[in-house]
């Protein structure tokens, strides 16, 4: 069957549709709602297409191809049309940094996402740099939205295992209602309620965990947005690398494909989108692999203790240890979780070094459990796991345990040895039938961790054997006559764990899966694991009196801190922490009442320190408030101040507002929000300014634009302004200086580096002004926004970010309690185009 | 006589293989036996030099003769009657400088191990929780304020509270000790052996208030004025951090000792992710200075996982560290490279250190410091890579305080001055000491001069 597609001439196969068969020849049609594991849905029509004697625009997902079609897909027509198509789509999410002038100028100064709670735009989206809808905008050139967004005022919800949701990013795209129901023919998930409240959830409310979910992914996996998100792997970032492998943690061996950024392991998921596979390979690897107690380094026992040491100290001490016990008191035990050529190479030592018999290699059962004991007689024996009862080893004149995270029988040891496992190794596996599937390398083992089989040769070698000179895995495979072997990718059957997570495994090389993995711990099995959530305590003595969520991820708190109350100043600051383990965090103070013995913060949801304090209720207490602290900004009549504030910022800016009011200035305050409801203390500002200005970056209230266009624009209109003052994040401020540099305007900034006292005792918030070095917690927190090195300072508070988003990623699911106002935000809204 | 024959026992501790990555404290302490053996060396000299080498006085002899009885509790107390951290200073004091250099024993033989002794007694009445109280004088009514919680602050509120008068020390930090706490690492100093000194206090009556900034809270005139206090000290200690002022002394990785020990001591970021703070794990780090900060920066990133090099710009023999904390590090794997200056640090796109340039020095005429002055070696620069770069060249004095009280005179290094017999400053009824007053110094002079500003204050109140 021949058809015309954009002047080309194509070849359609039987049953295919027009978007399919173009997709097949690389001619792209914009499209959100098809998925190349779905049927077509026809919903977000995007692809739509224009057909010679076909009226109006049908969509290419769903209309057959046929002989003869003359298809076009790109007319500038249908690039409109879909342009508000697109438009109307984004009028229900976060859509403010698509339409923003300035959207280049952000990439470039922050390409990654940063942390937040509820996201607002892309700049705090997990999704950011794989998402389909930016590109879409960008290749559609959407630049303004027909009417205001709304904003559904979902809570988040991260109570269930794994599986983050955010559902103000959701389209109603439907892919994951129907994926699911591909994968396990009922589907988990629906459409819930109707019109305008229509969302994804599980019917009668229920959790997605009671609603029987297998926690396969797949939904994640095909969400256009970032509206459903792998809470592990959310704010890594896109991965630099992407491997295939097969999965060991049953012998189901599904296909992984596997993502890692810089050598770290970040996310799994299935080759065959058609197939869902189960938790384990979904979710627990990337967390498994990294845990923080995964064995680093060889150890050696000195008397009591287990020495660290080198692997040359360590191979050396083995050899001349293992001399001693040539013959049958020498075993070996493993279990299938060692790749054949590991396995082979156990053997080989056992019997051609050592000269024994004892080669033992346990298969697991079902729950993964591999237990056996020793044969009679054994004086000293390798383990690879956590096998053996204890009181077994207690016999043993020699014990080496080579494995991947310490147990009880690594701490009996006299030898311990770091192992490389599963997807930190090549080599070869077989599956339940006994076909060989390929483990490929995804990610580098942590520390001095080695393949097991190398550790073996170079122990043989070490003992002078000759035949262990191997020098991959892959020679191995090729000695042993393996041929090559292909990923399963195809499967007739779902695996078992996959229908049932109850079925999966709980053990890998005797070690409970769900100890280093927070959220199988959810998914209980059987009676749980010792590892129990951390508890906090909120012994402190500075009460949380009110807290409300005034805008998405924006929370308004007021404390009772009277000694900071009594001394608080305009642009001052505390530093909080929640409990005795928590780190310490400035916020900027925004209220105080001195009288009350209160102060109020506007604190937004970023990483585990912001978010535990969030997360706290009204009567909750904080360990400890410490402040005020900074030095306060200097009050006095300058004439025109304008005062630009983004988000935090416009909690912030209120009583500089009103002290340079009482100062006698004509006080111009300029709050920036992404989106109209993003916009918070209108009133309080209006009524304590001489002239209030909202801005929205995507034009829904008031002007279009960031603060400083607005005081650009004055300025250029020949209008005095004699101090500019910005509180905001980074680039706000960093983008207010740039911009009125070139008027000679003295413009200040309010820099909020890392702390760490906040007294000028450590340090850490170090900030580079003019050739000078700072510290904003002494000598700030304003300076001259024309001098700071705003590269320097937006790298320094990044410093952190990979262990932050690692603790993030493994902090147990929580309720949200925090969220008391759901009410939908109305559309009419006023409206007001420069 | 055998007793000549006892050599000076030896402090057994943790082999460095081991403690090279853990945090418990290094030295296990004397036995009952060992001490008494060790006291037995004593020659409980009618005119003890030792004594008049210990900046507190501590009745050295005679706690001594305790310990050789055995009667250990008694000793404790005898070694409190002077010192009210013994715990503390047994195991940070720079002995070998102070009460042992005097040692008689030491002029032909090795000194008797005062420090070691001193540790035991303290640490052993603390495990047989049979702490008695001393007895308090009657209460004055009269009010002081302790501006901070370090060691000088310490004393003066341990020595005031028993004399009956009522004290408030007021801390800016989440946790009381200053340095102790900040500081000096755990397995040189056990954070548990402070915090059992603190809850002694506490138990004298002593308030804390945390969380607390002298400065911005209340400024020291409110204090005495509004708040009710009759005297105050201030003992803020030298808590900011000097830099090099080279390049590239922002970028991400490079660290003042100050910042280091703090995210690992106080807000224990070794422990996390079970604590909030993030640690500092990297590979390659060099650690500038040759001080105890130095060494004990440099212990605490081998701790970490990291391999260490210290880069100090003058020789051995300058070094100002103790000799054994020195001794320490060598047999734990760091590395010195000695007569080496930084000339700059080098980043990546993305602020991160990746390298160091250093230059060599040789050493020239003696400076004003009386230590030959190190100069550069011409062309003979070269690059270290490395991923953390740890700043330990030294504190100065913070000067909140001076900055928010004009009037509180303070000389050209910021510290502020006072009256050496009295350590009253320029304003009537405030004391200050310890590194406030001298700069960067040692825990034992900090609290020496608290010892001198208490009596001090003690009696200035009786005249009030
Ligand atoms: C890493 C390191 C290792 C050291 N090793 C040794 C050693 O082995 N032996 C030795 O003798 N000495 C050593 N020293 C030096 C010794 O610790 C100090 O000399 C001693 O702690 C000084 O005591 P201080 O009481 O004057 O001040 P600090 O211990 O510095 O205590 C001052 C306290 O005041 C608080 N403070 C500051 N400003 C304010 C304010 N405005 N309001 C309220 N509170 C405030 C601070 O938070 C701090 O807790 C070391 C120092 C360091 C940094
Ligand atoms: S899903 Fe996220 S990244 Fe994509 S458009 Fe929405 S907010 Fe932006
Ligand atoms: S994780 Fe799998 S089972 Fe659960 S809702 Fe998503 S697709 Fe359905
Ligand atoms: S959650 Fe994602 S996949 Fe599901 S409907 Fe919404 S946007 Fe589409
Ligand atoms: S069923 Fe689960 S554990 Fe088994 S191989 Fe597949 S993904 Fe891995
Ligand atoms: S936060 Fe430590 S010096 Fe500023």
């Amino acid at each position: 069957m021949k058809l015309t597609i954009d002047g080309k001439t194509v070849t359609a196969k039987e049953g295919e549709t027009i978007l399919e068969c173009a997709l097949r020849h690389d001619i792209s049609i914009p499209h959100l709602c098809t998925h190349s594991a779905l049927s077509p849905f026809g919903a977000c029509r995007l692809c739509v297409v224009e057909i010679e004697g076909m009226r109006g625009y049908p969509t290419s997902c769903t209309t057959p191809a046929a002989e003869g079609m003359v298809v076009r897909t790109n007319t500038q027509a249908l690039q409109e049309l879909r342009r508000n198509i697109l438009a109307l789509t984004m009028l229900e999410h976060p859509s403010a940094c698509l339409v923003c002038d300035r959207r280049q100028l952000c990439e470039q100064y922050r390409p990654e996402a940063e942390k937040a709670g509820r996201t607002t735009g892309c700049h705090t989206c997990n999704n950011k740099e794989v998402c389909e809808v930016r590109v879409l905008a960008e290749d559609l050139g959407l630049s303004e939205l027909p009417v205001p967004p709304s904003y559904h005022q979902r809570p988040l919800e991260r109570a269930e295992p794994f599986i983050d949701r955010d559902l103000n990013l959701c389209i109603l795209c439907g892919r994951c209602v129907r994926i699911c129901k591909h994968q396990h023919g009922t589907a988990v998930i629906d459409f819930i309620d109707r019109s305008s409240r229509t969302h994804i959830g599980q019917a009668f409310e229920r959790s997605l965990l009671d609603a029987g979910c297998r926690f396969c992914g797949s939904c994640v996996d095909v969400c256009p947005t970032g509206s459903l998100a792998d809470r592990y792997a959310k704010w890594y970032g896109k991965p630099d690398a992407t491997i295939e492998t097969t999965c060991i943690f049953c012998d189901a061996a599904c296909a992984l494909e596997l993502g890692a950024k810089r050598g770290k392991l970040i996310t799994a998921k299935a080759v065959n989108e058609d197939v869902p596979i189960c938790v384990l390979g979904r979710f627990a690897l990337p967390e498994f692999l990294n845990g923080t107690d995964r064995l680093r380094m060889p150890y050696v026992r000195v008397g009591e203790v287990l020495r660290e040491t080198e692997w040359k100290e360590a191979i050396k001490a083995m050899a001349a240890k293992l001399r001693e016990f040539v013959g049958d008191g020498f075993a070996i035990v493993c279990d299938t979780a060692s790749t054949i050529e590991d396995r082979h190479i156990f053997k080989k030592f056992t019997s051609e070094v050592m000269k024994s018999k004892n080669y033992i290699e346990i298969k697991p059962d079902a729950r993964g459990v591999s237990r056996t004991s020793l044969p009679k007689g054994t004086k000293a024996a390798l383990l690879t796991g956590n096998f053996i009862d204890a009181a077994q080893l207690k016999a043993l004149e020699l014990l080496i345990v080579q494995d991947c995270y310490p147990s009880a029988v690594s701490e009996r040891a006299d030898i311990v040895l770091p192992a490389a496992v599963f997807a930190e190794v090549d080599g070869t596996i077989p599956d339940s039938s006994g076909q060989k599937r390929p483990l490929r390398k995804a990610c580098d083992p942590p520390g001095q961790a080695k393949a097991e089989w190398r550790i073996i040769c170079e122990l043989a070698r070490a003992m002078g054997a000759k035949g262990f000179a191997y020098k991959s895995a892959g020679a191995i495979s090729k000695k042993l006559g393996i041929p090559k072997t292909d990923l399963q990718v195809e499967r007739d059957k779902t695996p078992e764990a996959a229908r049932d997570p109850k079925l999966r495994r709980t053990y890998f090389r005797g070690h409970r899966i769900d100890e280093k993995v927070r959220g199988l711990q959810e998914l209980l099995i059987d009676g749980g694991s010792s590892a129990g959530a951390a508890e906090t305590e909120h012994k402190g003595n500075f009460q949380i009196l009110e807290k409300h969520e005034i805008a998405p991820n924006t929370h308004e708190i007021v404390i009772e801190a009277p000694e900071v109350a009594k001394k608080a100043l305009p642009g001052q600051f505390v530093i909080v922490m929640v409990d005795e383990k928590s780190e310490r965090v400035p916020y900027t103070l925004c209220d105080w009442d001195a009288r009350k013995g209160t102060i109020t913060l506007v604190v937004l949801e970023k990483g585990q320190s912001s978010r535990k304090l969030v997360l706290l209720k009204a009567g909750d207490k904080l360990a400890h408030v410490v402040g005020p602290l900074g030095v306060p900004l200097e009050i006095k009549r300058y004439g025109t101040v304008a005062l630009a504030a983004g988000c935090y910022g416009i909690g912030a800016i209120v009583p500089i507002a009103k002290a340079m009011k009482d100062a006698g200035n004509r006080v111009l305050t300029i709050a920036e929000a992404r989106s109209h409801y993003l916009s918070y203390y209108r009133e309080k500002l209006q009524a304590i300014s001489d002239e209030f200005i909202q801005t929205t970056i995507d034009g829904s209230m008031d002007i279009k634009g960031h603060a400083v266009d607005v005081i650009v624009k004055k300025l250029k209109d020949g209008e005095k302004i004699d101090c500019v003052i910005a509180i905001g994040c980074p680039f706000m401020m960093m983008l207010t200086g740039q911009e009125t540099k070139p008027y000679g305007v003295k413009t200040l900034a309010a820099l909020n580096p890392i702390m760490l006292d906040g007294t000028g005792m450590c340090g850490a918030c170090r900030v580079t002004v003019g050739e000078e070095t700072k510290f904003a917690c002494v000598d700030g927190p304003f300076f001259d926004a024309h001098l700071i090195d705003w590269d320097e300072l937006r790298d320094r508070r990044a410093a952190y970010s990979a262990e932050e988003i690692h603790s993030l990623g493994r902090t147990e699911p929580v309720a949200p309690h925090h969220n008391d106002n759901h009410k939908c935000m109305s559309l009419h809204r006023t409206r007001n185009r420069e | 006589m055998a007793k000549e024959k006892i050599p000076r026992q030896p402090m057994p501790e943790q082999a460095p293989e081991d403690r090279a990555r853990n945090f418990d404290e290094v030295p296990y302490g004397y036995t009952e036996e060992t001490a008494i053996l060790e006291a037995s060396r004593c020659l409980k000299c009618k005119n003890p030099k030792c004594v008049t080498g210990c900046p507190v006085n501590v009745d050295i002899p005679a706690f001594i003769a305790l310990v050789q009885e055995g009667k250990f509790i008694e000793a404790a107390q005898k070694v409190k009657e002077q010192n009210t951290l013994p715990a503390v200073c047994g195991r940070v004091c720079p002995q070998e400088e102070q009460c042992e250099k005097l040692c008689v024993l030491g002029v032909k033989d090795e000194p008797v191990a005062v420090g070691r002794l001193e540790r035991f007694v303290a640490d052993y009445e603390r495990n047989s929780g049979n702490i008695k109280m001393p007895k308090i004088a009657e209460k004055t009514s009269k009010k002081v304020a302790c501006v901070g919680a370090g060691p000088a602050g310490l004393t003066v509120a341990g020595d005031l509270i028993k004399l009956g008068h009522e004290v408030t020390v007021f801390e800016a930090l989440q946790e009381t000790g200053g340095v102790l706490t900040y500081g000096i690492p755990e397995f040189r100093l056990p954070k548990a052996t402070v915090q059992a000194e603190v809850d002694y206090l506490k138990k004298l009556g002593v308030k804390f208030v945390m969380d607390f900034v002298v400065g911005r809270n209340s400024t020291i005139p409110e204090l005495l004025d509004k708040e009710g206090f009759d005297a105050v000290f201030i003992g803020t200690g030298a808590g900011l951090p000097a830099f090099m002022k080279i390049q590239g002394e922002n970028l991400v990785g490079v660290y003042s000792a100050n910042e280091y020990l703090t995210r690992s001591n106080l807000m224990k970021a070794y422990l996390f992710p079970k604590y909030d703070t993030p640690p500092i794990k990297r590979q390659r780090v060099a650690v500038i200075g040759g001080g105890n900060v130095a060494m004990d920066s440099a212990r605490t990133a081998l701790r970490l996982g990291a391999d260490v090099t210290i880069v100090y710009r003058r020789a051995r023999e300058q070094m100002p560290a103790r000799n054994e904390e020195i001794h320490h590090a060598e047999e734990e794997g760091i590395k010195l490279k000695l007569l080496n200056n930084p000339v700059r640090i080098i980043g990546d796109d993305r602020h991160r250190v990746v390298a160091m340039e250093c230059i060599r020095m040789k050493l020239g005429e003696p400076d004003e410091s009386g230590r030959r002055r190190p100069i550069p070696i011409k062309g003979s620069e070269f690059i270290m890579e490395l991923d953390t770069v740890i700043v330990a060249i030294g504190n100065k004095p913070n000067p909140l305080i001076p900055q928010t009280m004009p009037e509180l005179e303070t000389s050209k290094w910021g510290t502020i001055v006072v009256n050496e017999e009295t350590m009253q400053t320029s304003v009537p009824g405030v004391y200050a000491g310890g590194d406030i007053v001298s700069g960067a110094a040692t825990v034992i002079l900090a609290m020496g001069q608290g010892r001198i500003a208490a009596k001090a204050i003690n009696e200035y109140l009786a005249k009030k």
